[in-house]
């Protein structure tokens, strides 16, 4: 049994998960491979995915290769590409809640709207769009790009033309000979451009601040070589982990050792210079920043296309919308039909953060107010019995965020075994132990090149100059510090109290 | 100087009439022992510990040496190396025990140091190493001598051939290749250390070994295949043994992967009991 309805429009479930993405499914797939069918899934959107599902704009993939980028336990011999365009990935995605049996568990449609702790019922109130959820756990899958960040721009939703979000694209706007202008050059919009190149008849990129790009490794897997890893998944294994130990290595830029940032420098700006070829161009996608201080792109057909003659790289932010007129930074103006706003997502202070209110009523986002924190990067003091999948300390600049979420479920595993042999009912991190794990946290960001590498980026939040979104190490360190519950580091409630 | 340096000095003792520098940095750990790196063959710190040595000072005090050809004509002998690496032991030890690791022709010398004194040496890491060379080794290290006495062109190519993996060299670029080819060092002290790899035999040093061990073996190696490391993990008392997917360049295809094992061992050497097999990682 899933859920109880207790009446009057309530359903009580032992575990709740709020979020359909690799997060809240590889949760409810290791829950359910474990014969724990006391969860539900609430989803606000009426599809599994994430950020797969609400990104499909033309071009969309992700840049971790696609056996890397998957769940370790449910290798797909069918990918298509070393990097799968994004589709790919959300079908992988309903395709891993259907044939795990995750279906029945979700209840789509259904919008967290507030969720709050009873002390004296020692369980989470969740109020949705679809009623009143109660449970004893909850374990909240936010991820990183869920909700869309649209810049504070005079005017803007004033514009005459289309505008949308490359997260909210709209596919039924006319694109083929249109005037489209594209706001952002960060991971999205290095996508969207070469698409938009295409088919507009002008096309402006408004860049406030160069990416570091490199060349995309990309091809087609053959026909023989996924008949291959279907006979042979050890293959796949191989490959994986090929990936994986490749993308460690690429820890040590990030690290700011100087070698390897002089490395990936220079092979980031030979790829610019073998692509373009005017002076003042290169010199526009020049970075004023060390690589690896915002995330480093990877494409093959940015470059070529922005060299197009009815491309226009504005090398500054779009400040100003006048009717059909988008205005630079410098006073450039551009007559548009279409207005891309490929300008990344919410990820230092997160949405969701303000819907979660923990023992003494404060939401998360107020606790939050220096900057998001966790345990161990997925349990906060004063936020009794929740788990946070893909929150504060979790994101890496270079190897596969699933990784990441599959030693946090490991964790939250660990957590569930533990209540139950203990016969815990309660588990709160405890102060002292979050102050100490976020020490060791400042004290591995120091010197890294998201803080030292002078630049504006969405790994270091604003308020407190701290890294609250990246896990500063390799990623296989998180796993051997945070896939293993640490039960010491939290306050614990017996359910029963114990007899004198 | 570069902060993410680590403070790294450089310092040398003499050996044998020879200066033979070492590096060092990072900060000391607790009661952890500090960490003396020795290369391999044709190797340096900079080359085969470039990755390694600047990570591993992330998480503990580690010192480096560049082996050098010693004064003296003649042969190079395994023993000395093995006072060079002891001299540098003396000078940075503080008379405790160390954590040495040894890759390759170094893993040799590790070894040896580490029979040596048995109480100086506390943890020993021994990655692609061997203890008695084999018919095997004789006939690729006969290959070479032979390229490089008539001077042959295709000595650095043959040496790319048997240091890497094929799978890491069908995914490089005629370029790369070239590139990796061009950076091979070529030099009398290479010629000396290559007589020596040819004719290495510790067999009754190693059953001396005390020291919590770990034995590292890649998968692929054509140049000191597994098989001696699981000799060496067989010979070895306290020894446990594991596995990287690699070819014997491991410091070059994997060093992430080095140096997760390395951290993980130097954590707590004793976490898996002797004779301990422990699983290839799988992410």
């Amino acid at each position: 049994m899933n859920s109880i309805d207790t009446g009057s429009g309530t359903t009580f479930t032992d575990i709740l998960i709020v979020g359909a993405g690799f997060g809240g499914l590889g949760m409810g797939i290791q829950l359910k491979r474990r014969g724990k069918h006391a969860f539900l899934i609430l989803e606000r959107a009426d599809d599994v995915g994430g950020t797969w599902r609400d990104n499909h704009y033309p071009g969309v993939a992700c840049d971790v290769p696609s056996h890397l980028y998957s769940f370790s336990f449910r290798p797909n011999a069918h990918w298509s590409h070393v990097f799968s365009p994004g589709g790919e990935i959300q079908q992988y995605l309903r395709d891993s809640a259907r044939d795990e049996g995750l279906l029945p568990h979700i209840r789509f449609g259904t919008t967290m709207r507030d969720a709050r702790w009873s002390e004296a019922d020692r369980q989470w109130s969740v109020q949705t769009s679809q009623g009143l959820f109660t449970c004893r756990v909850l374990i909240a899958c936010p991820g990183h790009l869920a909700d869309e960040h649209l810049p504070e721009i005079e005017g803007l939703s004033s514009f005459a033309g289309d505008i949308f979000h490359s997260a909210r694209w709209k596919h039924d706007v006319a694109l083929k000979g249109k005037r489209i202008g594209v706001v952002g050059s960060g991971a999205s919009a290095i996508q969207v451009v070469p698409e938009m190149a295409a088919i507009a008849s002008e096309l402006v990129v408004f860049q406030r601040s160069a990416p570091y790009v490199i060349p995309r490794a990309n091809r087609r897997y053959t026909e023989a070589e996924k008949r291959l890893f279907a006979r042979d998944p050890s293959q796949m294994d191989k490959l994986r982990a090929e990936l994986f130990w490749a993308g460690e290595t690429n820890f040590a830029q990030r690290r700011n050792l100087p070698r390897f940032v002089r490395e990936a420098k220079e092979m980031a700006l030979a790829h610019l210079h073998s692509q373009v070829e005017d002076p003042q161009l290169r010199a526009a996608l020049t970075p004023d920043y060390e690589i690896g201080c915002k995330r480093v792109l990877i494409s093959n057909d940015y470059y070529p296309a922005l060299a197009r003659s009815k491309v226009r790289l504005e090398a500054s932010a779009l400040q100003r919308v006048e009717g059909h007129t988008a205005i630079s930074a410098r006073g450039e103006r551009f007559e548009l039909d279409v207005l891309v706003c490929a300008t990344g997502f919410e990820a230092t202070r997160p949405p969701f953060a303000k819907l979660i209110h923990g023992r003494d009523g404060q939401s998360l986002d107020a606790h939050w107010d220096q900057g998001m924190q966790a345990f161990d990067s997925i349990a906060v003091h004063g936020y009794p019995n929740l788990f946070i999948i893909n929150g504060p300390n979790t994101g890496l600049g270079h190897n596969s965020v699933v990784y990441i979420i599959e030693a946090q479920v490991d964790y939250i595993l660990g957590a569930l075994a533990h209540a139950e042999q203990q016969q815990v009912a309660v588990l709160e991190a405890d102060a002292a132990a979050e102050a100490r794990y976020m020490d060791m946290l400042d004290t591995r960001a120091q010197g890294t090149v998201w803080l030292a590498g002078g630049c504006k980026s969405w790994y270091v939040d604003t308020r407190s100059r701290r890294l609250t979104l990246v896990w500063p190490d390799y990623a296989y360190a998180f796993r051997e510090a945070n896939a293993t519950f640490h039960p010491e580091g939290y306050l614990q409630t017996q359910a029963v109290e114990a007899t004198p | 100087m570069n902060p993410n340096d680590h403070n790294r000095s450089t310092d040398s003792v003499f050996v044998d009439g020879t200066e033979v520098p070492y590096y060092a940095a990072g900060a000391s750990q607790g009661d952890r022992p500090v960490l003396v790196m020795v290369h391999g063959s044709t190797g340096s710190t900079d080359s085969h510990y470039g990755y390694l040595f600047p990570m591993l000072a992330f998480r503990q005090r580690v010192v480096s040496i560049d082996l050098r050809q010693p004064a003296q004509d003649g042969a190079l002998t395994l023993t000395q190396l093995v006072r060079q690496v002891g001299a540098v032991i003396d000078r940075v030890s503080g008379g405790k025990p160390v954590s040495l690791m040894g890759y390759s022709l170094g893993a040799v010398v590790a070894a040896a140091v580490a029979a040596e004194r048995p109480d100086g040496v506390r943890n020993l890491m021994l990655v692609a190493g061997w203890m008695k060379t084999d018919a095997h080794q004789q006939l690729r290290n006969g290959i070479w001598r032979e390229l490089r006495s008539t001077s042959s062109q295709a000595i650095r190519n043959t040496m790319l051939f048997c240091a890497f993996s094929a799978g890491f060299i069908a995914a490089r670029t005629p370029q790369e290749l070239a590139g990796m080819a061009e950076k091979i060092t070529l030099d009398g002290f290479v010629d000396q250390q290559m007589d020596l790899n040819g004719r290495i035999d510790i067999v009754d040093q190693v059953s001396k070994i005390r020291a919590t061990t770990l034995v590292v073996g890649c998968t692929q190696d054509q140049m000191v295949p597994k098989a001696h490391s699981l000799q060496l993990f067989g010979a070895i008392e306290d020894a446990r043994y594991t596995e990287i997917d690699s070819g014997h360049a491991v410091v070059f295809e994997r060093p992430a992967e080095l140096l997760r094992l390395v951290d993980s061992f130097l954590r707590e050497p004793s976490a898996s009991a002797a004779g301990s097999i422990l699983p290839a990682s799988r992410p």
